[in-house]
């Protein structure tokens, strides 16, 4: 008897029940997929910062560009405008929230990286090994960092992370 | 005497290439007349009287009332309180929900979150609570404090291409610095105040856009997967952001870059 009221109720709200027409799509895969791994040690390779011209010009060009839809210059040879699978290759875009010589409109988010060799390397506070972690997964050292993962997640590549550092350690003119 | 004015004149000099450097970095001299051309007449005023129009014909503000359970006088104090816990939904919902969950009641086809319709209707309900303050109540019942919990969840994972959060660029220790030439706004200060400014007319992209599609702007421009609206995600994320910018005025549409 009591359940045969409960029931009765139940369809009675039911005919209120407007749940049903609200689009409310499920986004757990979306962002399932978009999850980020675990912060990760990462060790410098071998022969990573080089003076090679080459090199140097790529970190250069990666520091400085978005992506290759908006860059401007073509990149310099061993980077390319876009993936394998031909989506545009996203760049570091580093000058967002770093000053260093030569930067255009750059933002202060991040620390200013000008003289990065004389001022913090030479004495000694900084190494290479250091900020190739840095670039490859900021969290590490610094969980709250505000800055951008750029290896764990496969944004970049070993050799593109060297190239960064190879360009932010040379001595600018 | 001589070296105290050319030290006020020196103090004047570096006060006045301050400013300068802050106001190139915010807009552009071309860009600020045309800002300030568009407050004085703002072209989503225009979409938000053809969101009156077609809210009327599909809805109107008797049966919203009705469907939501208050007085018709009462609609811009309850609205100011979106996103809500609604009873006849079962769940936290944004103003662009109770469209369709009026429109159902009403027994009239129930238009799509994404559709133009929708963001010039939402637009129109939302100016109703105009005058009013974003009164949102993230502790009214266990769901607001979930989807408030959820919200800044989703606010501070670091996610996507670049592994950034929205908090990467909108923590209180970031704001007002600059990424690129973009000072970084403080989403609840009482000059952005996001919830109260949403829909607004987005001058670099000459149309107007909600607060749902803002944040998903900020998500596509930061590499991050689009949250799709409606979602229970996108929903908290707004719960969240409305909440920090609660108390401030409600003034739709406004003109944002
Ligand atoms: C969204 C902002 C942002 C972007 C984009 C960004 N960084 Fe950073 N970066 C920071 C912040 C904030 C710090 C300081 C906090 C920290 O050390 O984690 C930092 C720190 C650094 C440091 C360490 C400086 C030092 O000696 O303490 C280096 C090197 C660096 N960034 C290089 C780069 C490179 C290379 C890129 C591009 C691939 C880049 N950053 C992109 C925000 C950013
Ligand atoms: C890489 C930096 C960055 C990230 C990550 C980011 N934003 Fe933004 N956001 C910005 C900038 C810069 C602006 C201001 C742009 C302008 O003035 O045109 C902005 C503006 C906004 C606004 C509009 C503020 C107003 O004027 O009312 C909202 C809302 C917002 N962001 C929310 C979010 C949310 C939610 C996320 C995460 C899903 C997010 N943002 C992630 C940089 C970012």
């Amino acid at each position: 008897m009591r359940k045969v009221i409960m029931l009765g109720i139940a369809t009675f709200l039911g005919a209120a029940d407007l749940s049903q027409v609200i689009e409310s799509p499920d986004a757990t895969a979306i962002l399932k997929k978009d999850a980020l791994p675990a912060a990760k040690a990462y060790k410098m390779p071998d022969g990573c910062v080089t003076d090679d011209a080459g090199a140097i010009a790529r970190g250069q060009y990666i520091f400085h560009n978005l992506n290759g839809k908006d860059a401007k210059e073509n990149p310099p040879e061993g980077l390319s405008r876009k993936l394998a699978d031909g989506k545009d290759k996203q760049f570091g875009n580093c000058v967002a929230c770093h000053n260093i010589e030569g930067a255009k409109g750059y933002g202060n988010i991040g620390p200013d990286l000008t003289k990065y060799k004389e001022l913090y390397m030479d004495s000694g506070v900084r190494n290479a090994q250091f900020m190739y972690q840095k670039i490859a997964d900021p969290r590490m050292d610094n969980p709250k960092s505000a800055m951008t993962v750029n290896l764990a997640n496969g944004l970049m590549n070993e050799r593109e992370v060297c190239d960064l550092v190879s360009y932010i350690t040379a001595v600018k003119k | 005497m001589r070296t105290l004015s050319i030290t006020a004149a020196l103090v004047c000099l570096a006060f006045l290439a301050t400013a300068n450097a802050e106001e190139k970095l915010s807009m552009s001299e071309a860009d600020k007349k045309m800002y300030a051309e568009l407050l004085e007449s703002n072209p989503a005023e225009m979409e938000v009287a053809e969101g009156e129009q077609l809210f009327g014909e599909l809805i109107g503000s008797a049966n919203y009332a009705k469907m939501l359970g208050v007085k018709e006088k009462d609609l811009p104090k309850y609205i100011a309180g979106f996103p809500r816990y609604v009873e006849s939904a079962k769940k936290v919902v944004t103003l662009a929900q109770t469209i369709q969950m009026a429109a159902a009641a009403n027994e009239k086809p129930v238009p799509k979150l994404e559709s133009k319709e929708m963001v010039k209707m939402s637009a129109y309900v939302k100016s109703i609570a105009n005058g009013q303050k974003t009164s949102i109540d993230v502790k009214a019942n266990k769901h607001m404090q979930e989807m408030m919990k959820l919200g800044q969840e989703v606010f501070e994972e670091r996610r996507g291409g670049r592994g950034l959060s929205c908090n990467n660029c909108h923590s209180s220790d970031i704001v007002g610095q600059r990424l690129r030439m973009q000072p970084l706004p403080d989403l609840g200060a009482k000059e952005t105040a996001a919830a109260g400014t949403w829909p607004a007319y987005r001058m670099t992209q000459s149309q107007m856009v909600t607060l749902d599609k803002r944040m998903q702007q900020c998500m596509k421009n930061a590499l991050l997967a689009e949250i799709p609206l409606g979602s229970k995600e996108i929903v908290a994320l707004e719960v969240y952001v409305t909440n920090k910018t609660k108390g401030n005025n409600i003034s739709v549409p406004s003109v944002k870059r």
